[in-house]
């Protein structure tokens, strides 16, 4: 009985899994290290790939919607056709 | 990378300013678009372009400060002084719609009959669901506190435990106000008693779902050990917007709730 009350202390203390353990840990360290890069990119740019593809969608998304938003204002301003 | 002579903060260059100002161009020929023509697809473009401008901003400021250091005392100054100046400018802008409310409920009219609240209005119970959400935004002022001791005194443990509980409380409110909304026998169309109770609470509702993210994003960033026991601006500037939430509130309840009842 003792030794399965041991198993059983060792079970509820077992350390989380590599994997999601990294992601209770504290990251800033690392974090400062890479922002910190000398490599001259500015910070909306400099974490890496998904800040490019981020950028580039957000980017691409104001300049469609501002096309749009031109062209339905100039639609709107003309007169409309009559009967 | 160049060293500066000074402790002040200069910018990187960064796209969000002038896509910024597309997003809320989008967002308001948005709102014609779908008031005028029925079609909601540039207001909807709008509002997604805002929350990503508005993600990757202030992403971009977690990482000048947190990672980057730029965040001296000097700057940190510059920053609470913009947060106050923001938040009386919020204020400013209730004390228009408690202007409103009180031009027409101090001298109600004869269309009115006279009385407040106008006839045919049947005003929401204060000491019922309204009694409650004050309670409930009055705890939360206490557990932000309480969450902001805990991070200056390095108790990691319980800051997590207080903040998590003053999010909670946060969406607790939101969602009973929701159902009130939902619940009330009067709507936003019923003269100017419903004008100036849907308004005044409704941006009140707003901020109070802003500051709720504004607690959660601080949330998540003091499990990330972002915050250390000295500088935690983010935070204290989330827990100053949350109580003048808590005090508009306060104004809302006495005035609208229960002097207007």
């Amino acid at each position: 009985v003792y030794l399965l009350f041991q198993a059983l202390r060792q079970i509820s203390q077992r350390t989380i899994s590599t994997a999601s353990r990294r992601q209770l840990e504290n990251r800033v360290p690392e974090n400062q290290k890479l922002f910190q890069e000398d490599n001259g990119l500015p910070v909306h740019l400099k974490g890496g790939a998904k800040d490019s593809l981020l950028y580039r969608s957000t980017a691409g998304l104001a300049l469609f919607g501002t096309m749009y938003t031109l062209y339905y204002l100039l639609v709107s301003s003309m007169p409309k056709k009559p009967n | 990378m160049a060293h500066q002579a000074h402790s002040y903060h200069m910018v990187d260059p960064s796209p969000w300013p002038i896509l910024g100002a597309a997003a809320a161009l989008l967002v308001t020929s948005g709102l014609t678009m779908w008031f005028h023509y029925n079609s909601p697809r540039l207001l909807i473009l709008g509002l997604l372009a805002t929350i990503l401008v508005m993600f990757q901003w202030w992403r971009d400021i977690v990482r000048e400060s947190t990672f980057q250091g730029h965040h001296t005392p000097m700057v940190q100054k510059g920053l609470r002084y913009g947060m106050v100046l923001f938040i009386t400018s919020e204020a400013f802008f209730f004390l228009g719609f408690f202007w409103a409310f009180f031009h027409s409920s101090l001298a109600p009219t004869p269309e009115l009959g006279g009385q407040w609240p106008p006839v045919g209005i049947k005003p929401l119970n204060p000491m019922e669901v309204p009694l409650l959400n004050t309670a409930i935004l009055l705890a939360s002022g206490v557990t932000v506190t309480w969450a902001h001791h805990s991070i200056t005194e390095a108790n990691r443990k319980q800051a997590i435990q207080a903040l998590l509980l003053t999010v909670l409380l946060g969406f607790y409110f939101t969602a009973l106000q929701a159902m009130e909304y939902y619940e009330a026998p009067f709507s936003i169309a019923d003269g100017v008693y419903g004008s100036t109770f849907f308004v005044a609470t409704g941006f009140h509702g707003l901020h109070v779902i802003i500051g709720s993210t504004f607690l959660l994003v601080c949330l998540l960033r003091l499990i990330k050990y972002h915050f250390t026991s000295n500088h935690h601006f983010g935070f204290e500037a989330a827990a100053w917007y949350w109580h003048f939430v808590d005090v508009v509130w306060l104004f809302l309840y006495i005035f609208i709730y229960w002097w207007g009842s």
